[in-house]
């Protein structure tokens, strides 16, 4: 049996304690940013507004994976997993969107796709 | 957690590592369960935007905010209790995971504050919904979806919570030490899963009034 590379078996290295805190306060900021955005544009409701909400969401996600979960300095392998269940999910959800999205289109066509 | 070799492992360092990857499995299969109630979300906004809105503006803004900051901070707390343990501090690692089950058991009780006010309003799930104020079908799927949703995930905070009481006590008695502490990591992944779901329901429930 192969001696495990220490890279690849030891604890991944996470930020400094100072770090951690800096992610933290980033993370509030933009959840801030985030709510200011939502009543500003309170009322008007557009799916613009959804989308910067949404982008502001993927940034502290992307955070707390990187830094709190140790991605950025961990294991590729982890990283790949990470990145398959995003992928995957996205799948799914832009899947049913398409779906949803195109049944005027489609109606034209079929008789029967319940709409 | 027990520092026992197990047999098909040449080293404890290997062993921790496979157990770390079986983690990040069991958490892509996680988001792949919450996945199915994203997608049904997406479908049903796409379908009724307009009752969408009208029954977002209903929910409760200033409690699904105040939880996003207490789940944001949870997050910092057990990354800082990992890293004292590491680093031998074993006192100020009880304290901040003694923080962090602090903030999710107020998590949990001020979605509960929420769900009782819903339901006393009549806005109860799926065929139990009686609110006459906001428009039928698309307000009573929204509320449906509210519920599983932020449902499922508040019973994985309580999971969470109790994985984080049991790694609680066996940091209180000494058997998770700088060295071996891989419960408290694994622990922790957990608990930043559950953070990271909620950064995607805080918008998509409480920001699209």
């Amino acid at each position: 049996m192969t001696k495990p590379d220490p890279s690849e078996t030891s604890e991944p290295d996470g930020p400094s304690a100072m770090g951690y805190v800096v992610v933290w306060i980033v993370l509030i900021v933009l959840a801030t940013v985030s709510l200011l955005v939502s009543q500003m544009y309170g009322g008007g409701g557009g799916s613009g507004e959804l989308a910067i909400s949404l982008t502001i969401a993927a940034v502290k996600a992307a955070l707390v994976a990187a830094f709190f979960m140790h991605l950025a300095r961990g294991r590729a392998v982890h990283s790949m997993v990470f990145a398959a269940a995003i992928a995957f999910f996205l799948l799914l959800v832009l899947g049913v969107i398409a779906d949803v999205g195109t049944r005027s289109i489609a109606s034209a066509y079929v008789d029967d796709v319940g709409n | 957690m027990s520092a026992e070799l197990e047999v098909q492992y040449d080293t404890l360092a290997r062993q921790h590592a496979t157990a770390r990857l079986g983690m990040w499995l069991f958490l892509a299969s996680e988001s792949l369960l919450f996945g199915g109630l994203f997608a049904l979300y997406a479908a049903y906004r796409f379908i009724y935007p307009a009752e969408f809105h009208a029954a977002a503006a209903h929910a409760n803004v200033v409690l699904g905010t105040i939880n996003t900051y207490l789940l944001l901070t949870s997050s910092l707390t057990v990354a800082l209790a990992i890293y004292e343990t590491k680093h031998a501090r074993r006192h100020r690692a009880l304290i901040l995971l003694a923080i962090t089950i602090a903030l999710g058991v107020t998590f949990e009780i001020l979605k509960g504050v929420e769900y009782g006010q819903h339901l006393a309003e009549g806005i109860a799930p799926g065929g139990y919904y009686s609110y006459a104020a906001l428009p039928a079908h698309g307000a009573v799927l929204y509320f449906t979806l509210y519920y599983l949703m932020t449902g499922l995930h508040a019973l994985h905070v309580f999971g969470g919570l109790c994985a984080l009481a049991w790694l609680w006590v066996l940091l209180y008695r000494g058997r998770l030490t700088p060295d071996s502490h891989l419960a408290l990591e694994l622990g922790g992944l957990y608990w930043h899963l559950v953070d990271l779901v909620w950064i995607f329901l805080w918008p998509l429930i409480y920001l699209v009034n």
